[in-house]
């Protein structure tokens, strides 16, 4: 336990340190305060744009496209494994053309994406799902590989169809790889939802950095930064505490 | 036709990398209905790949094989299989994986509970239906798997070394139940490949011995001691040590 707090102090000095110094170089005009900004000032800028309700509405707007990307493209990596799975052959054909898409850097897709669907919550979702799909779907097929082939040959041995053994055995398996993927994809989501943002405008928090970059004014991009940072840990640590409730089996239990 | 099992010249070759292995070398065996068979022999003599084609895991290549006048087939209803590891599943509960077996068999699920608790009171594990794998020792998931095994009440039973993980105490222990639980259903055929000699020949009513790649039947040794049996009472007999002694020598010679 005490080793716990110490870790945390130490964490907690090791940014006073860096505020101070990155402080003291913008006070001293080391290095130009205009473009480092200043901790004291985006801090401030921070708690004022929180409290004035700048950033809960931006970030709203931003987390309402996340959560539909997460969940739609969640849903979609899912039942592509499904049919991978039940199908080997599906898996065999589609695979590297899967991979060959993966490949590609979506952020160039986002253009496209806003001559289809206009520079509204649309296109933000596409851009979130294109990510979040294949994060999701590469992550569950290692894991659905990971299964005891004694588990499977159980199965087979039962003569238990196909989807039931992808629900009862294949998922359960996979489900370490699953949230792990669902980790990354969450974070990587935000990264599709506010590129999308940074490019096409709206009113998310994407928009705000880009806002405040645009009218020089790095305090307001260091305070934006500040809210995401917020906003994802948030959710990652949601979705850990979801991992642990979920997967108890996991947790080696002492008799 | 027989309501046992037939076998007639049965051969098997694993091919793979360039190179080919003889696995099985023609086996001939005939095992009437009821009967307690046991395999023996030294590692690789195809024991495991003739079990895994009489389950029907494995594509059988040359010969003829039938179980109650029918080929092997992953799925029968008439067929129970039980794997060197327990393969039981780490998110299910005790009771979860025997009921995962059950549940191809019996549809309503009041009737299918009663029983599941019934076989686990049976291993002696009426206490422990609600936990997990993690939280039992690897004689109780064997008992687990034994419930899970037996529950089917199958007409041919095939068991894969199935205490080979377990200390010697423990393992006479099961043995114990695992002959209670057979002589509860009457008239299952049971296949019981085995390193343990002693093992073989406290369960069985015959002890199959196999020659070292490609397998072969090299001795067919009949085990005439009485039923019901108690394996604990059966080390101590004399006519017990002699049959094991025996079936050492045999073994022996064969490799």
């Amino acid at each position: 336990m005490n080793e716990r707090i110490a870790v945390a102090a130490g964490r907690l000095l090791l940014i006073v340190l860096w505020a101070a110094a990155w402080e003291l170089t913008a006070q001293s005009g080391a290095l130009p305060r205009g473009l480092i900004g200043q901790p004291s000032v985006f801090l401030m800028d921070f708690v004022e744009l929180l409290i004035d309700g700048t950033f809960p509405t931006a970030a709203l707007i931003t987390l309402q496209a996340v959560f539909i990307a997460f969940a739609l493209g969640a849903v979609l990596a899912l039942a592509t494994a499904l049919l991978m799975t039940v199908a080997p052959l599906v898996e065999r054909l589609a695979s590297p053309i899967i991979d060959a898409l993966n490949a590609l850097p979506r952020v160039a897709l986002i253009p496209l994406f806003i001559l289809w669907f206009g520079i509204g919550l649309e296109q933000k979702v596409a851009s979130g799902v294109s990510i979040m799909y294949f994060v999701l779907l590469s992550y569950t097929m290692a894991g659905a590989k990971s299964t005891d082939p004694d588990h499977l040959r159980l199965a087979r041995s039962l003569g238990i169809p196909g989807w039931k053994v992808f629900v009862e055995i294949i998922v359960p398996s996979a489900l370490p790889a699953i949230f792990a993927g669902l980790r990354l994809g969450m974070i990587y989501t935000v990264l599709g939802v506010i590129t999308a943002e940074l490019i096409a405008g709206g009113k998310g928090l994407g928009t705000l950095v880009s806002y405040y970059s645009n009218t020089f004014d790095p305090n307001g991009v260091f305070a934006t930064l500040i809210a995401l940072v917020i906003v994802t840990t948030g959710m990652t640590m949601a979705m850990t505490r979801m991992e642990r409730s979920i997967m108890r089996w996991h947790v080696p239990i002492t008799t | 036709m027989t309501d046992g099992i037939r076998i007639r010249g049965l051969s098997h070759v694993y091919a793979g990398g360039g190179e080919s292995v003889a696995a099985l070398g023609g086996i001939d065996l005939e095992i009437p209905a009821g009967q307690f068979v046991s395999l023996v022999g030294a590692s690789g003599c195809g024991k495991t790949t003739l079990l895994d084609i009489l389950s029907g895991l494995l594509e059988m290549q040359a010969g003829e094989v039938l179980l109650a006048g029918k080929p092997p087939q992953a799925g029968r209803r008439d067929m129970a299989r039980m794997f060197a590891r327990d393969a039981l599943m780490p998110w299910k509960s005790a009771a979860g994986n025997v009921e995962f077996a059950l549940a191809t068999r019996i549809g309503d699920t009041k009737e299918r509970a009663s029983r599941v608790d019934a076989l686990l009171e049976s291993v002696g594990l009426g206490e422990f239906r609600d936990a997990l794998p993690g939280e039992l020792s690897q004689g109780m998931r064997q008992r687990v798997a034994l419930a899970r095994t037996f529950s089917l009440r199958s007409r041919f039973i095939m068991l894969d070394e199935p205490f080979g993980a377990l200390d010697a105490l423990t393992k006479i222990t099961l043995q114990d139940r695992l002959v209670e639980l057979w002589e509860q259903i009457s008239g299952s055929t049971v296949v019981l490949v085995t390193h343990d000699l002693a093992e073989a020949a406290a369960l069985s009513d015959r002890v199959i011995v196999m020659s070292p790649r490609p397998g072969r039947i090299v001795a067919d040794v009949p085990v005439d001691l009485p039923r019901p049996r108690n394996v604990r009472a059966l080390h101590a007999m004399d006519g017990f040590q002699k049959l094991v002694a025996g079936l050492w020598e045999t073994l022996d010679a064969a490799s």
